[in-house]
């Protein structure tokens, strides 16, 4: 997928309802401690906002990063590749502060991150 | 600093600031440390490319910054990128085995000469070794253990110090370094924005899981006034604890400070 792909519409279903989702939810609970589904109300709306931006779930975002080779779970390198520039470039186009541009788009990679998914970003502020 | 308190304040430091330059004679003197490291045969495999991040080109630094490693790159004013030179053994064709000899390090009380030097072991062990696959993993090993004392003398000098694997090809690329070169580790060097301790000595296993005497199966004797004489000489320091609320703390503060993903 690049940019200058139509994006498929997607229809989402409450965030938590994605196992994805759950994953993530765990992570951050288990590494931050409290209650990640509540103690930011931006999160799932940010999330949200990219899966729309790419036109995929949170489910399929994983699928295109990841897959199974030999029954173990393995990284997509291009695909990860992918995300990190569609991330960036979503970031960039956020209106707003540099805080608030990373907080989007550290948002996703924090969805990827606790998915298994290696990302890094640089500094952001 | 004391050698055992260096052994023991060593972290992988992860968090620098970004912002506060490292000297360049500090850097020279973890060189001068690699260089001096033991090494077999004399050979001396380890080479390295020192880059200033500041001093890094954009193409340069942007073609290093891949998903894997753009906050490591950002984040250390330095980088030390490491190299195996494969072909130093059939340059110098034993000469510096010979140096050994001429100084008194290899003797004929070992059984050591110029003569053994170049009819036997040039030709007959190191020229054939080269051959070998197993060449490029036992030369490593002797690069390993000069970057080790480069990151040592990088935490005497007040530095934090961090060994990270990059991009081998894109190293090869970025710096243009002779196709006999095999990239290995990059170590990061910063002033740490993270606390000294880290959170603690990082977990490791039991010594008596690792160290055996006499033979397999009977784990080395662990003397406790040992322990407690090393713990004085802060050589064996607290262990960092899991999920530690001040340590978690702090890595929520670089995260804002430097606006990254949680």
């Amino acid at each position: 997928m690049t940019e200058s792909e139509a994006q498929p519409e997607v229809i989402l279903k409450p965030m938590l309802e994605y196992a994805s989702v759950q994953t993530w939810m765990d992570g951050l609970r288990q590494h931050w401690g409290g209650d990640p589904e509540t103690d930011d109300p931006e999160r799932f709306p940010i999330f949200e906002a990219f899966c729309l931006h790419v036109g995929r779930d949170p489910d399929q975002i994983v699928k295109e990063t990841t897959m199974l080779k030999d029954g173990q779970r393995r990284i997509r390198i291009q695909g990860r590749n992918r995300y990190a520039a569609l991330i960036q470039d979503w970031q960039d186009a956020v209106e707003g502060s540099r805080f608030r541009k990373a907080k989007w788009g550290n948002t996703v990679r924090s969805f990827l991150i606790h998915n298994g998914v290696l990302l890094q970003s640089g500094v952001q502020t | 600093m004391e050698f055992k308190e260096v052994i023991g304040r060593r972290r992988s430091i992860r968090f620098f600031d970004p912002d506060r330059p490292v000297e360049h004679e500090k850097i020279q003197k973890m060189l001068e440390a690699a260089r001096l490291a033991s090494c077999a045969v004399n050979a001396q495999w380890a080479r390295a490319i020192v880059a200033f991040r500041k001093d890094l080109t954009d193409d340069q630094f942007n073609r290093l910054k891949t998903p894997v490693a753009a906050l490591n790159v950002d984040l250390a004013p330095v980088h030390i990128h490491w190299f195996n030179d494969l072909s130093i053994v059939n340059k110098i064709k034993g000469s510096r085995l010979k140096e050994l000899v001429d100084v008194g390090a290899l003797a004929p009380t070992h059984g050591w000469s110029h003569k053994f030097v170049d009819d036997f072991v040039y030709p007959q062990i190191l020229e054939p070794m080269t051959k070998g696959p197993g060449y490029p993993i036992a030369s490593t090993f002797d690069v390993g253990g000069a970057m080790t004392q480069a990151l040592l003398t990088g935490v005497d000098e007040g530095l934090g110090v961090c060994l990270v694997t990059l991009n081998g090809a894109v190293l090869r690329e970025v710096f243009n370094v002779p196709e006999e070169w095999i990239p290995l580790s990059t170590i990061l060097v910063g002033y740490p924005a993270e606390s000294w301790d880290g959170g603690g000595q990082r977990p490791r296993p039991p010594f008596e899981e690792l160290y055996y005497e006499g033979a397999y199966g009977k784990p080395f004797r662990r003397d406790p006034a040992v322990t407690e004489e090393l713990k004085a000489a802060k050589m064996i320091q607290e262990p960092a604890k899991p999920h530690d609320p001040k340590r978690i703390a702090e890595i929520k503060k670089l995260a804002e400070q430097y606006g990254l993903p949680m």
